[in-house]
């Protein structure tokens, strides 16, 4: 082993252990170490990047974090959130009672009524736990008995902007680091070739309305850049720059790198800097990425009975489908979250017509996620969770018909659902009135979910904090928030 | 054991009982805040127990005989008993709170609480202190003086200078963001005078490219970037405030100036346009045009935005906690925090930014060049108004009123459409516009009429853009309509076009067109349809529609809905007396006005003259207007004028365009009438508490007495901010330039000069530094050159393993600044030492080489960022500065290497290092194509042997010469590739072609393929990203 390796790496766990910052006042080590100023990181020799000291901070049930993310809003009445004595209300004003004076936004407050929409969707008891599911997902209703539904999440925000930053951030406000970041950043990587922290932003329909993602829903904030998540991309390098020039292969950066490392090892005699002995192995690692990300996006051994399952489209670069699946290879490599992000869920109008376009696109390759992570037992370490950024209200926006509607922003409630690590298989939980528009039992927050989220992964979420701004930072904000127990198996 | 790295405290830092004296800002704050303020801090609405511990005296009261802190006496101060209780319920802090004390923590206040605890203003609000340099043998710079001495109490010593090709390659990254060109090694290596550091410093902050340079770190603070950052993420054109602050840096603005400038440029007594410009930096913040967005929480969420970037940047405070309760650690309470809010909280843009690129507030900045287009229009303006004024004195008039007899009225009819329209633009609704001849069908007069048939539609023939057609006195239109029996048209309306289309008439159905409000002149209703199957002649009067005398009419149309039509013979009549025209007799014209306004008047005509009837006007003063009235009113001379009226109305056109062009650039701008603030209850928008009017927190300096006739406004503020006597402007900028040289700041927490904050490592250099900044007159270059002349500045970097152990963070500065360059920096030297770098400077921001997909699959549907463009030429090898910024999806080359997304205020970049990096520069093809146009200069100006080429090529990029077993390593790997590409030219020749940029056909393409992996290899070098 080279000597001068061997002494950085001493010297890097010792001052792990020691603290080095100029902060008197116990501040704890592991934000100490993360902290963004702090000139002196550890080495990633070998892998990605370490856990935190002190992390996971108990026996985690889930390893991994899978987040399937439906941006736009899904409608819940539409999909999860059976709602049958709608019928009879059809094109009948929304009573004042249940709107209680609170707020909409300025796309409907000026509409002079609110009449009501009943889904025209089937909807059908699934699977021996009897999830209420409807007829656009037809392929979820058999992973029913999987899955904890949650019929009432709610959030802060009324707009797509804010609310995306939220459900994503735990902030409103734009500059925080994304759930995905914090789970890295407290985790650490288990991938000695991959990044821990990998996102899809697949294509969706066209017909579809394209509300836009920001890269701020994935990103680091104010934790250092190297907790961002990577896109893999359906176009172009699957990694951004992971190909060679055109008239370079490997083995001509091979040698290139040889050199490198040995006029780079010169620069650390010359200099001492411990971070030139990390840029040498984050070349290595890059090096080992260049063949690890083809491997991983070449389906070629995947069988036949599987790729089936993902349905027509999994072939298909840059398809839900086809980032599901990858989405599972990527579990089995070790990266720790995987977020996908699928636009297009926004249907102020022609909702019936547009919500199933969006369904064909994710409900065979969700369903078969969770059915192929359990085949191959890695459902029991990962954690799955599907939703969107809010609901949908039960009045319509816009011309109504029995046949057609749309609906307008409902922060209020919505439906999430999750399974897998952790998490109760095959139940419901919380309750909204029969509008689906006001919680009347178990009401869980944004910030409860992600509290719950980090509870899986072994993080308590009230220790996990980061200073900035004056404050010590947490994902799930200020204020307290706690894992919720009923849905936590 | 690694170093606590402490501010020396200037008093006896031992007690006469030889024991440690404890002070509070040092020792004690930093517990107290981290475990206690949070319950027991200035917060009143969180307090537990009603117990404050952030002041004595709330800490001393004596509580039914219980006190939380009895001084000097542990026994009866509850705040030990509950710190030691083993009762859970007990103990301080609670375990529900996570928080816990050390020994080493207990120790400290128990300590404190003997030795009397004393309390102490938190060290950042005290007032500067006069600070003594220390005598420290061998410094010159102060700044030493301070460093070394702290060095020689923990028993070290600063480093030898670093070796000079070292040093010039640092200095120039720091000051211009560019590497040295070896020429310019040369001539410092040369240079053996003393002054020849000096000098350099001198030379480099002369470039403009230091400006460009200097300017990234405040575009950070200021988040600027060119789009919205919400939702569509729209752009936006802010970029003439980017240039305006490269320009401060060349400028050397001063630092006080500057802030005025930004925070109040618009406030500023009559405000130059770039002082105006500056004033964007409150215009950088994000904004949202979101579909039913609710714009009550916008308006309140900009101002919470800029009052906390303005509070953060110039005062290094995290006021965004006050934003929703008292703030848990800082003196400043929620009120304080919306006393500031208040200067923002009336700003004039929108809730909505409305998805463009020029939301209001704005102004338009000349384009460079601009102002010399402008002058020169200007000199041919003048020159033609001088030949009028030459043409105005050959004029021999006789005024018609003074003939005896006087002259008959005469009778003029002007037509403006026969057989044709006037020189102009043509638009047509409906088919193609259609003459027909007397053979083809009905002609009214001359040789052809028009014809047009609409189905079930407006149908229009649209003349635009002509000569001026001047509304005569008592004008009377007249047009010549033929309907056709079989199928006649409903409505039949002639418009005209007078800086825009809002004149009308119309005969039939008029609400079928429907343009315009009814019965205005927008749309006059002249009754019935004229009978069919014949020519019908229509008249209205010009007054009828809204024209009036000397209405200049640059356009018209024939507008139908639906049928079929002719139209013909189309002008204006008028019955002109000249003894009682104004535009004939000069006295019908003057003493037509007496006691109106006189629209033929300039403003500074009308000034002069009001209220003064021509009886008084003295005889220079009737011959000056005389003449304004032959110049201007008069159209007996339309013959010899109107060539040169008409000329300069061309070049006042071309004026006006040249202005329309001129960038547009968001500006502050305040409500004619401010808005009412209040402190928002727990932060929401929509929940208004206390009334609050504008004020600066209490535990700072004081505003001046408020003027008897305004509110304090943000002029006020900003001055108030650069006060020779604020205790944290001064500050917070010295440390924050520091930090751009040094790494880090002298406070670590550069954004965080609160008690949340670190302690700086030497407390009083800072204060020397920031006393002489504010005597210094807030100059930034002299400061950034008093750095850069320390020793400390251009020490080696070279770190021992023990010096490692015992400062990892090189906070001491026993060494010199070794750090990665920023994303900027790293493309901009690849761009220089490959030649393809273009220097121009500002402008629009530029779209460089871009991986497919970064903006699209994030794009709003509708948004104008949403397909990336790449640019094509010099805007791919633009300094990175002039990468056009998307907030929501930035170029990766600045992502990945921690450059911020500008959605808030950064104060200091993180510096990673990762594989992702790595990729990016081994195969993005900006590097790939840098490395190869470095390689081509290389094989042309490196000499014609291997070994001059590498050490042609090292040299270019390092500053420094190789040693020859790093010759020896380059020399192999090139030999490798070269056999390599000898074999497989093709795979050279792909390679050569990467990018757009051609390759050079001189030289052999297994050549150029070998060098530009060697030159991909150099730029990859630890010590080619890092400054060393």
């Amino acid at each position: 082993m080279n000597p001068a390796l061997e002494y950085h790496q001493l010297q890097t766990r010792r001052r792990f252990f020691q603290g080095a910052g100029l902060k008197v006042g116990g501040i704890a080590l592991a934000q100490l170490l993360g902290h963004r100023a702090f000139a002196v990181q550890p080495p990633a020799v070998g892998g990605v990047h370490p856990a935190l000291p002190g992390f996971p901070h108990f026996a985690p049930k889930a390893k991994n974090l899978i987040y399937l993310h439906m941006n736009g809003a899904p409608a819940q009445m539409d999909l999860f959130d059976y709602k049958p004595k709608m019928q009879e209300f059809f094109d009948k004003d929304l009573p004042a009672s249940v709107r209680n004076k609170q707020r909409i936004t300025t796309m409907t407050s000026g509409q002079a009524r609110f009449p009501v929409a009943p889904s025209k969707f089937a909807f059908e008891r699934c699977g021996q736990s009897g999830i209420l599911m409807s007829e656009l997902v037809p392929h979820m209703k058999e992973i029913a008995d999987d899955v904890t539904m949650i019929k009432s999440v709610h959030t802060d925000a009324i707009n797509h902007d804010p609310a995306c930053t939220f459900v994503m951030t735990g902030s409103e406000v734009p500059g925080k680091p994304s759930l995905g970041s914090w789970i890295s950043y407290g985790l650490g990587s288990e991938s000695q070739d991959l990044p821990a922290f990998v996102v899809f932003t697949p294509t969706f329909p066209k017909a579809s309305q394209a509300q836009a993602l920001f890269t701020r829903m994935w990103s680091s904030g104010f934790l250092p850049s190297k907790y961002d998540g990577v896109a893999l991309r359906g176009s172009g390098d699957p990694v951004l720059y992971v190909k060679n020039p055109p008239g370079v292969d490997p083995s001509d950066r091979r040698v290139m790198l040889d050199a490198l490392g040995k006029l780079n090892r010169k620069t650390f005699e010359r200099f001492g800097d411990p971070e030139t002995q990390t840029r040498i192995s984050q070349y290595e690692m890059a090096f080992r990425m260049q063949s690890s990300v083809p491997e991983l996006t070449d389906l070629g051994t995947e069988s036949k009975a599987t790729l089936e399952m993902y349905g027509p489209n999994v072939q298909k670069p840059g398809s839900y489908a086809n980032s599901a699946i990858l989405t599972r290879r990527l579990i089995e490599r070790g990266v720790r979250t995987v977020q996908i992000l699928h636009r297009g869920w926004d249907q102020h109008g022609n909702l019936p017509k547009l919500i199933k376009g969006q369904c064909m696109d994710v409900d065979q390759p969700t369903a078969a996620l969770v059915k192929d992570l359990k085949q191959r037992g890695l459902l029991e370490d990962t954690l799955v969770v599907f939703g969107g950024e809010f609901g949908r209200t039960v009045y319509c926006q816009g011309k109504l018909s029995k046949e057609n509607y749309g609906r307008d922003h409902h922060p209020r409630n919505f439906c999430m659902w999750m399974a897998g690590g952790g998490i109760k298989a095959g139940t419901t939980y919380g309750e909204t009135d029969d509008f689906s528009y006001n919680i009347t039992e178990n009401p869980v927050h944004l910030n409860e979910l992600n509290a719950t989220i980090m509870h899986c992964l072994g993080i308590d979420n009230h220790r996990f904090t980061f200073p900035f701004q004056g404050l010590q930072q947490r994902l799930t904000g200020v204020e307290d928030a706690y894992p919720v127990q009923g849905i936590l198996a | 054991m690694s170093l606590k790295i402490l501010p020396i405290v200037a008093v006896l830092p031992f007690l006469s009982n030889g024991e440690e004296k404890v002070f509070f800002n040092r020792d004690v704050r930093p517990i107290l805040s981290e475990n206690c303020f949070a319950c027991h801090g200035q917060d009143a609405k969180h307090r537990k127990a009603k117990l404050r511990l952030d002041e004595r005296a709330g800490a001393l009261v004596d509580r039914d005989g219980v006190r939380a802190i009895a001084p000097g006496d542990l026994e009866k101060s509850e705040v030990w008993a509950r710190i030691i209780s083993k009762d859970e319920d007990e103990v301080m802090p609670p375990p529900k709170s996570h928080k816990k004390l050390t020994a080493a923590d207990k120790n400290v206040l128990k300590r404190w609480i003997e030795q009397g605890a004393e309390y102490e203003v938190h060290w950042s609000f005290t007032s500067l202190q006069k600070q003594q340099v220390p005598k420290v043998s061998g410094t010159e710079n102060p700044i030493d003086a301070f460093l070394q001495d702290r060095l020689l109490t923990e028993g070290l010593k600063p480093a030898e200078t670093a070796k000079p090709e070292i040093l010039v390659r640092r200095v120039y990254l720091d000051l211009i963001g560019l590497p040295p060109t070896p020429a310019e090694v040369d001539a410092f290596l040369a240079d053996k005078s003393s002054r020849a550091w000096g000098e350099m410093i001198d030379g480099l902050m002369g470039r403009e490219t230091y400006g460009e340079h200097m300017a990234r770190y405040w575009l950070d603070l200021a988040r600027y970037a060119d789009t919205h950052g919400l939702h569509l993420d729209n752009e936006r054109s802010m970029w003439p405030y980017r240039d305006w602050v490269v320009r401060a840096f060349n400028k050397n603005l001063p630092f006080d100036e500057f802030t005025r400038w930004q925070l109040a440029g618009d406030l500023l007594p009559k405000p130059t346009i770039d002082q105006r410009v500056a004033s964007g930096f409150n215009r950088c913040n994000i904004t949202t045009g979101e579909g039913g967005s609710i714009k009550d929480e916008w308006i309140y969420r900009y101002a919470v935005d800029r009052t906390s970037t303005a509070v953060e940047v110039w005062m290094g405070l995290t006021a965004g906690c006050a934003v929703c309760h008292d703030h848990k650690f800082d003196p400043l309470s929620t009120k304080e925090y919306y006393s500031l809010y208040s200067f923002f909280h009336s700003a004039a843009d929108p809730a909505m930014d409305g998805n463009k690129n020029n939301t209001p507030p704005i102004i338009r900045v000349p384009r460079p060049g601009d102002d010399k287009r402008l002058a020169a229009l200007d000199a041919e303006i003048a020159k033609a108004h001088k030949g009028v004024a030459a043409a105005v004195t050959k004029i021999k008039y006789q005024d018609p009123a003074s003939l005896d007899p006087l002259p008959k009225p005469e009778r003029k009819k002007t037509l403006w459409f026969e057989d044709d329209f006037p020189k102009g633009k043509l638009q047509v609704t409906g088919p193609p516009l259609t003459f027909v001849t007397k053979e083809q069908g009905p002609v009214f007069s001359g040789k052809r009429a028009i014809t047009r048939t609409a189905k079930n539609a407006t149908g229009q023939d649209v003349f635009s853009e002509g000569t001026p057609l001047v509304i005569p006195k008592g004008g009377k239109f007249f047009v010549h309509c033929y309907l056709d029996p079989d199928n006649p048209p409903e409505a039949v309306m002639v418009q005209f076009y007078v800086g825009g289309w809002k004149h009308r008439v119309v005969w039939g159905a008029h609400e079928k067109i429907g343009w315009g409000n009814v019965n205005t002149h927008e749309r006059i209703d002249m009754g019935p349809l004229p009978d069919k199957g014949k020519w019908v002649r229509l008249e209205f009067s010009a007054a009828k529609v809204g024209l009036k005398p000397g209405h200049k009419v640059t356009g018209y149309a024939f507008t139908q809905f639906s049928g079929k039509m002719g139209w013909d013979h189309f002008g204006v009549e008028s019955t002109t007396n000249p003894a009682k025209d104004p535009t004939l007799s000069w006295k019908v014209w003057k003493e037509q006005g007496e006691g109106v306004r006189n629209k033929d008047l300039t403003d500074d005509l009308r000034k002069r003259f009001k209220g003064k009837v021509p009886a008084k006007w003295n005889k220079t003063q009737e011959k000056e207007l005389h003449r304004h009235w032959l110049t201007n009113v008069y159209s007996g001379a339309s013959e010899t004028l109107g060539p040169l009226t008409r000329k300069i109305a061309a070049l006042e056109r071309k004026k006006a365009e040249v202005n329309k062009n001129a960038a547009i650039t968001f500006v502050m701008a305040d409500l004619p009438k401010a808005r009412q603030s209040y402190v928002m209850i727990r932060g929401q928008y929509d929940n208004p508490g206390e009334k609050v009017s504008r004020g600066v927190p209490a535990f700072l300096p004081a505003l001046p007495a408020k003027p008897k006739d305004r509110d304090y406004n943000r002029l006020d503020l900003a001055n108030w901010m650069v006060r020779d006597d604020h205790p944290l402007t001064a500050r917070v900028a010295v440390n924050r330039i520091w930090q751009q040289f040094f790494g880090t700041g002298l406070v670590r927490t550069s954004a965080d000069f609160g008690t949340q904050g670190e302690l700086p490592s030497h407390s009083e250099l800072l204060d020397w530094l920031a006393l002489r900044f504010i005597e210094d007159d807030w100059n930034m270059q002299r400061f950034v050159k008093r750095i850069l002349t320390s020793h400390a500045y251009r020490q080696s970097t070279k770190v021992s393993p023990a010096l490692l152990e015992k400062d990892p963070e090189n906070r001491l500065l026993a060494r010199g600044p070794r750090h990665r360059l920023d994303a900027e920096v790293i493309r901009d030297q690849a761009l220089s030492v490959s030649g393809l770098l273009v220097s121009t400077i500002g402008g629009r921001g530029v779209l460089p080489y871009q991986p497919p997909n970064i903006w699209e699959p994030v794009g709003f549907g509708r948004s104008n960022t949403r397909f990336y463009k790449q640019g094509k030429g010099d805007d791919l090898y633009r300094r990175s500065l002039y990468t056009f910024l998307k907030r929501t999806a930035p170029a990766p080359f600045m992502a990945s290497f921690d450059a911020p997304n500008r959605e808030q205020s950064c104060t200091a970049r993180g510096r990673s290092n990762t594989p992702m990096q790595a990729l990016q520069l081994m195969n993005d093809i900006q590097h790939v194509e840098a490395a190869r146009n470095l390689a081509q200069r290389i094989l042309k100006e490196g000499g014609v042997k291997d070994n001059q080429r590498i050490q042609w090529a090292w040299r270019t990029v390092t500053s420094r010469r190789p040693a020859s077993d790093e010759a020896k390593i380059i020399t192999d790997v090139l030999k490798g590739h070269l056999s390599r590409y000898a074999e497989d030219l093709e795979a050279a020749k792909q390679l050569i072609a990467y990018g757009e940029s051609v390759p050079d056909k001189e030289l052999a393409p297994h050549e150029l393929a070998s060098w530009t992996l060697v030159a991909n290899l150099l730029l990859n070098l630890d010590e080619v990203v890092n400054k060393n």
